[in-house]
């Protein structure tokens, strides 16, 4: 019983802080059938700047630290969107992942010169920096802080996809954006809203996981890989996959981890094997044309 | 150098394709004969790690340029191909000659396994579920560590015949295996079966309504690619005496990509020209800057952005007969006029040509 | 499908010009090269030298990635060493120059980085990388090409034995001295029943430090039971399903093979566990990886350092001169990047020339004076004989450098003790 609970909030809080990541990256695809590699880059800066704005000491600073990373790493995200994303929408997928690539290398160096080479790291904030005993199984209660940011941001999407104009602009530009400009909308501003939102998401990533481990350069290009995998096991452009595909890439890590170490490793590679071999667009996906 | 693959039809080939379909290979072939005199030890060197890479990307290119099909599992035929050498010393297997020759023959068969299932996914699932495959290896050779050596990799100079570790002889034979590859891989390129998997790449739904098989096509093309790629692998260790699991990563399979699109993927030999120009700018780059990340990232989005046709593009004719129509204000064609950020215009222009004849 | 024949044979013109361009290139700049470097492999310096000029040396590293700040503050060291000589008139009267490059800890990289180090900057020495992969693809360019190498951070000991080490030599302790040590630290506080959990990366530097520390602990006799083993994946960031499994097998001890950047998310989310109210950590805690946690270091304990300044009182004049030029205090890999280098001055002054043989033929078995003192150099297998640092992790924070770091007195693990004698191990 109490291995079944430290292992369903560890699978709770790992995916939801890969479904964070992975709603920005999937959104953005849904909107601009793009896939961007940098936001691998977004996702780090948002962990080093919520590091130097709290420092080590985390305290209750850090719920104002994270939308401030936010907002920082969406003005960056807005700046790429306008200078380079805009040219890519057309472009050919391996185009747009080249070009983002070049981002995500540019954007490690100039985070090299930023941040330097040393590690940092956050304290957990207020007020979760003890433990929760539960049924028998005792787990720190800042798992419990990321399963509620996750839970709010799905829920704000949610509601922001579905009951509003915004939304239902977005919904709108991925299948007709000739029919959306007739309407008077201005689809460039659409369009870099999505990708500043998928930036600020990365960011919020980012901040959330720092207490949980050590900021460092190289945490850009390990994230981006798993975030993929988790955006196209739940189907590409869907959130809702998204929510998907993290609960089974973390339901995969933790029961990898508990009954077969041996091949923990290689489980979410397996997995994504396995449901790109039975529904080839992933499980929310729709067919590309 | 496209014009080459395209007249060579199963009608036969006109006189002058033949005299370039000559004068190419036996051009370059005694350019390289000539280095193997002419260079120093480290640029032969550099030559043959860069000739490997070029098998490696020319092979990649057959799924890219002409399957339209982009693969980031690359690097588990080319890792294939490194630790069945690399192992095959290790545990006294087979002499290194056998297993030399089955590398092609294990590539091909790790290609047909991989290709039955990611076949059946398209773009970017494709690419992704490839990416899935070959970090399965990667992981594997990394946690089965008693037996691959794990991450430290195996090194030594007796894992390939003392003669091939002499760096000119060790020249030659790679000049030899990469020629004859090359060769190989453009004769596919130019058969019948070469033209019909570009035309799945330029019209899927058309060729499928003709009854032919674009599974079967792709897959065959993609046994073709993963034999030629192991076959690099054995190549990468003839030049560096070594394999480490890092040659089964997926930024290994970004980098023939990069070759591809820096050469240009649409001409059969743009790859190659990429994989010495990649190999040699980026040993430049590093070694005159600690920021290589920037610099490569910067000239590579000027590429993408503005050249995604890459070098071959830039020094093609229709560039140029663009260029001076532009200044001349008319154009060429109605397409050729369009937005140079995308490459697959200028494709779709010749076979539109080609399937309203 | 009939296909266009479109012939455009000024495309082709072009392309086979091209060619014959590159081609042309490539002889042009490679006879000078060949010139230059005389076909000799041995690099330009060789020999006699007569005093002035400049005689260069390489360092092909990880600058960028997770493993960035063992490389860079490594590469500090190398050059601060550099400064130094030339400042008390260079080494056999040249002025030495450091050429360095970032390998990206890919081993195609570094070896090519490091020939054409040899080939086109003529150096005469190389400095070795963070990875061991690299280091050992960096070894066989260097025997090769005949230039003495020198690893300082890159430690795995197949890298002196087993290897072709003719001209490479090791000055940071190698992989099977650092359990040896720990375990002797351990040996000597541990007193009665103790329950041990391991914790190491599933690759094989884990698996073999793990290893070595249970065969060292036997050897001891000290009086252990084990109560659990973990090996996660390398890189994972999920390791809650671990840390509760140690956790309910309620260890005194966890042995932990991590270092770096792993290390330091190790420890956070074990103190989010409450892991240290009971257990204590056996791991790494060297300088770099106590400054990344500040407070959140577990006190009490145990951790290892290659060269922990403020327990080396013999290198306070250095640590002086690192602060005052790159306002931070010296990894451990500064200050053995340091020693390599005086290793390698040494050694070409003694035997008046550059070239690899006679560096190498003086430096085995020799004692070399070093900021560290005096450094003796295992003839058998070039592995300088230097001790590992062991401590446990203060409670209260150092009154001189404001952060937690060993109680004293740190424990001086010597060589003889640690070293596996040549030709008992792998």
């Amino acid at each position: 019983m109490h291995a079944f609970v430290v292992d369903l909030v560890s699978t709770l809080s790992t995916a939801g802080y890969l479904f964070i990541v992975s709603a920005g990256l999937t959104l953005v695809f849904g909107a601009m059938r793009v896939i961007n590699l940098a936001h691998g880059s977004f996702y780090m800066y948002g962990a080093f700047l919520v590091s130097t704005i709290v420092g080590a000491s985390s305290g209750a600073r850090f719920w104002l630290a994270i939308p401030a990373a936010a907002v920082a790493v969406g003005a960056l995200g807005a700046l790429v969107e306008v200078t380079v994303m805009r040219r890519l929408y057309r472009s050919e997928h391996l185009t747009q992942l080249l070009a983002t690539f070049a981002l995500l290398l540019i954007f490690a160096d100039v985070g090299l010169r930023i941040w330097g080479t040393r590690a940092r790291t956050v304290g957990n904030p207020t007020p979760f920096g003890g433990r929760i005993t539960l049924a028998g199984a005792t787990f720190p209660s800042y798992d419990i802080a990321i399963i509620a940011v996750a839970a709010v941001v799905g829920l704000a999407l949610w509601v922001m996809l579905t009951r509003t104009v915004f939304g239902w602009k977005v919904r709108a530009v991925v299948s007709d954006p000739e029919a959306l400009a007739t309407t008077g909308t201005n689809t460039n501003l659409l369009l870099t809203s999505v990708f500043v939102l998928g930036a600020a998401l990365a960011a919020v990533a980012g901040g959330v996981i720092a207490p949980q481990t050590s900021v460092a350069p190289g945490i850009d290009q390990a994230i981006i890989v798993t975030a993929f995998i988790v955006a196209v096991i739940g189907g590409l452009g869907s959130v809702a996959g998204a929510v998907l595909g993290s609960v089974l890439i973390a339901a995969a890590e933790t029961l990898g981890a508990r009954y077969a170490p041996n091949w923990a490793s290689t489980l979410i590679y397996a997995v994504l094997i396995v449901v790109l071999a039975v529904r080839p667009w992933g499980l929310l996906g729709a067919a590309e044309r | 150098m496209r014009n080459l693959r395209a007249d060579g039809g199963p009608g036969g080939l006109s006189r002058s394709t033949v005299a370039r379909s000559v004068a190419i290979p036996v051009v370059l072939i005694a350019a390289l004969l000539v280095l193997g005199e002419k260079l120093s030890v480290n640029n032969m060197l550099t030559l043959e790690e860069v000739l490997g890479l070029a098998v490696f990307a020319a092979a990649t290119n057959l799924l890219l340029g002409y399957g339209g099909l982009v693969s980031f599992g690359q690097a588990a035929f080319y890792g294939s191909g490194a630790y069945l050498i690399g192992l095959s010393w290790l545990h006294h297997w087979m002499p290194f000659w056998a297993a030399f020759v089955l590398t092609p023959v294990a590539g091909g068969v790790i290609a047909l396994l991989m290709g039955l299932i990611a076949l059946r996914t398209r773009r970017l699932y494709f690419a992704l579920l490839t990416l899935a495959f070959s970090e399965l290896f990667y992981q594997l050779v990394n946690v089965r560590y008693s037996f691959t050596k794990g991450a430290t990799g195996i090194f030594s100079v007796s894992m390939v015949p003392a003669s091939l570790s002499m760096p000119r002889t060790g020249y030659y034979f790679t000049v030899g295996i990469t020629c004859a590859s090359l060769l190989v891989l453009w004769k596919i390129t130019v058969s019948p079966f070469g033209l019909m998997l570009r035309a799945t790449r330029e019209n899927r739904e058309r060729v499928e309504a003709l009854g032919v098989s674009v599974y079967r096509h792709q897959l065959l093309a993609f046994v073709i690619s993963g034999a030629f790629c192991s076959l690099a692998g054995a190549l990468f260790v003839v030049y560096g005496q070594s394999t480490y699991p890092d040659l089964l990563n997926w930024t290994t399979s970004g980098e023939p990509l990069f070759m591809a699109v820096i050469g240009g993927m649409f001409s059969f030999l743009g790859p190659a020209f990429g994989a010495l120009l990649y190999q040699v700018g980026n040993q430049y780059i590093s070694q005159h800057t600690h920021d290589w990340q920037l610099v490569l990232g910067a000239v590579l989005l000027v590429v993408v952005l503005f050249r995604p046709d890459g070098l071959a593009g830039v020094l093609s004719v229709r560039t140029w007969r663009r260029m001076w129509a532009r200044r001349g204000g008319r154009r060429v064609t109605p397409v050729d006029g369009g937005p140079p950020a995308d490459p697959a215009p200028a494709t779709a222009f010749e076979a539109t040509e080609g399937a309203q004849q | 499908m009939t296909m266009t024949r479109r012939n455009r044979p000024n495309k082709l013109m072009i392309g086979v010009t091209a060619a014959v361009c590159l081609t042309a290139a490539a002889c042009g700049s490679s006879g000078a090269k060949a010139s230059s470097s005389g076909g000799s492999s041995s690099g330009s310096s060789g020999g006699s030298t007569p005093s002035g000029g400049t005689v260069t040396i390489g360092d092909s590293t990880s600058l960028s990635g997770a493993i960035a700040q063992l490389g860079q503050t490594g590469l500090q060291g190398v050059e601060l060493a550099v400064d130094d000589l030339n400042s008390k008139g260079g080494v056999l009267g040249k002025t030495v120059k450091v050429v360095s490059a970032d390998d990206n800890a890919t081993p195609a990289t570094g070896a090519s980085q490091v020939r054409n180090m040899i080939t086109s900057n003529h150096v005469s020495a190389l400095f070795g990388p963070v990875s061991s992969a690299v280091a050992a693809a960096q070894e066989q360019v260097s025997n090769q090409f005949s230039v003495p190498m020198f690893f300082y951070t890159s430690n795995d000991i197949s890298l002196m034995r087993g290897g072709d080490n003719k001209y490479a030599f090791q000055f940071v302790p190698n992989t099977l001295m650092e359990p040896n040590a720990v375990a002797d630290y351990f040996a000597k506080q541990a007193t009665g029943p103790i329950k041990i959990a391991t914790f190491a990366p599933d690759y094989s530097f884990g698996h073999d430090t793990v290893n070595g520390f249970i065969a060292a602990l036997k050897r001891l006799h000290v009086n252990y039971q084990l109560v659990a083993q973990e090996f996660p994946p390398l890189g994972a960031t999920n390791i809650n399903t671990y840390l509760s499994t140690i956790v309910d097998a309620h260890p005194d001890y966890v042995f932990n093979a991590q270092f770096g950047n792993d290390l330091v998310s190790f420890t956070k989310q074990a103190s989010s566990f409450g892991m240290f109210q009971k257990t204590k950590v056996i791991a790494m805690y060297d300088y770099d990886a106590l400054a990344a946690l500040g407070s959140a270091v577990p006190a009490g304990s145990i951790g290892f350092d290659r060269a922990p300044f403020w327990a080396m009182p013999e290198v306070s004049s250095f640590v002086q001169e690192y602060k005052a030029k790159y306002n931070a205090y010296p990894s451990e890999w500064a200050i053995m990047g340091y020693t390599a280098v005086q290793g390698w001055a040494w050694a070409a002054e003694k035997a008046k020339s550059f070239d690899a043989s006679k560096i190498s033929a003086t430096l085995a078995g020799a004692t070399v004076p070093t900021i560290r003192g005096n450094i003796t150099i295992q003839a058998c297998d070039h592995q300088a004989e230097i001790p590992e640092y062991v401590g446990t992790i203060s409670a209260t924070p150092d009154s001189q450098y404001n952060m937690r770091l060993y109680n004293s007195p740190v424990f001086t693990a010597p060589f003889s003790d640690i070293n596996p004698a040549c030709g008992a191990s792998s």
